[in-house]
């Protein structure tokens, strides 16, 4: 019994020794979803979708990281990581493109007995914007 | 058309065929490689080449785990870290492309304001101008109208009555006794009465009438004041008075202001009156010595 505890416990050690628990890049994805959140992503659909991806991986990886499965955390610490570098990315985009409708909204709208100059008219219809990040998983 | 479509049909049973020797690709590493194909074609590649850079290592990383382990975790996971960065680069990509736009229009609006700006301050000084060029010229002629009339009013008596404003002058300043022709000192008097009519109301008529005391019979009286009335008259349209404005009227001593028994109402009745008759009955007489317009 008690010889058997003990080869338990080195193996267990062993284990824990042969792949190290992945506490920084848990640590840096925590960062990422605060990032992401301080970027304004909650308030952009395809930016929060991303964060929230972020947030069940993290939620995962501190999980399996309980459980001792230190290599399966990192590949989800990093996944969460970049979903949420990419929710921060997009959050960016999304805002920039919403002044730039408005802008364009408003100037046509308070302008229109003044001839836009020609080279600033190009690509500002929301028609001509390129599609949003793909979401897929 | 057709070879596309045939395309993945003839990938599966390949796949079939090699399965036992040949690993299905996991779908992070197709996605990742499809979405590097589209953010290499992008705008990424003009505007963020170095986040496209490392999406491409980290595809080549997977893509290595792939070739070494097949559809491990560690190639699913690295696979799904490529199709990220891919993302992350057309994402900010299309973020410069906007910004580049925003900053051009926010350009173009502020030249607009400006332009605006710049327009409407022209309008407002112009109108400023405008405005105190005419308070200038209605001070100027409301303190001509008034040295008119106060220099008129050292020399003549002006009365505003129903018929219209009566400047009056003394017989004994222009004329001498029994005479008809103008003293001396009468152009003087004269003068400022032309002035003032040159100022009056230019449609207002002028009547000059003639008045004498009642020494004297009737007819000679009526001629001398007749004669008197064309002297002034004639003194008036030469000094620009316009002549078709000007009638002249003698009216002899019928009717006098004083009584002809006195020194004193005799020489009050012996006078030149100037009648100012705004032409427009409805308009009140008033208006005989105000400025222009």
């Amino acid at each position: 019994m008690n010889r058997m505890f003990w080869t338990g416990a080195a193996l267990l050690a062993v284990g824990c020794a042969s792949y190290p628990a992945p506490t920084e890049q848990v640590a840096s994805s925590m960062a990422a979803t605060r990032a992401a959140e301080e970027a304004g992503a909650l308030l952009v659909p395809d930016a929060s979708l991303h964060l929230k991806m972020a947030n069940e991986e993290l939620a995962q990886a501190k999980q399996l990281m309980r459980r001792g499965d230190n290599r399966r955390a990192e590949g989800l610490a990093t996944r969460a990581r970049e979903d949420a570098e990419l929710a921060v990315a997009v959050a960016h985009e999304q805002n920039t493109k919403g002044r730039l409708e408005a802008l364009a909204q408003a100037s046509t709208a308070g302008g229109e007995q003044t001839e836009p100059s020609p080279g600033t008219g190009q690509g500002m219809s929301p028609e001509s914007s390129p599609p949003a990040a793909p979401t897929t998983p | 058309m057709r070879p596309i479509k045939l395309f993945p049909i003839v990938s599966a049973l390949c796949a079939l065929i090699y399965g036992g020797c040949a690993h299905a690709v996991p779908k992070e590493l197709a996605d990742a490689r499809t979405a590097y194909r589209e953010a290499a074609a992008g705008p990424a590649q003009r505007e963020n080449p170095a986040q496209l850079h490392t999406a491409e290592r980290a595809l080549a990383l997977a893509e290595a785990s792939f070739r070494d382990e097949g559809d491990s975790v560690r190639t699913r996971d690295r696979a799904y870290v490529a199709l990220r960065r891919s993302q992350r680069a057309e994402a900010e990509a299309r973020q410069v492309e906007y910004e580049r736009q925003l900053a051009l229009l926010e350009q173009n609006v502020s030249q607009r304001q400006q332009a605006e700006m710049a327009r409407l301050r022209g309008q407002y000084q112009a109108t400023q101008q405008a405005l105190s060029a005419e308070q200038q010229a209605r001070m100027e002629a409301e303190s001509r109208a008034q040295s008119t009339a106060s220099e008129l009013a050292r020399v003549a008596t002006v009365k505003q009555e129903a018929r219209g404003m009566v400047i009056t002058l003394s017989g004994q300043v222009l004329f001498p006794s029994g005479k008809a022709e103008l003293l001396p000192s009468a152009r003087a008097s004269l003068d400022q009465v032309a002035n003032a009519l040159l100022h009056a109301n230019p449609d207002a008529t002028i009547v000059v009438e003639g008045h004498t005391d009642s020494r004297g019979s009737e007819a000679l009286n009526l001629d001398l004041s007749t004669r008197r009335a064309q002297v002034v008259r004639e003194y008036l349209t030469a000094h620009g008075v316009a002549p078709e404005r000007v009638r002249a009227e003698g009216f002899g001593f019928s009717r006098p202001v004083a009584d002809n028994k006195t020194v004193e109402g005799r020489a009050n009745n012996r006078r030149v009156e100037i009648v100012v008759q705004p032409q427009d009955q409805g308009r009140p007489p008033a208006q005989g010595l105000g400025p222009h317009g």
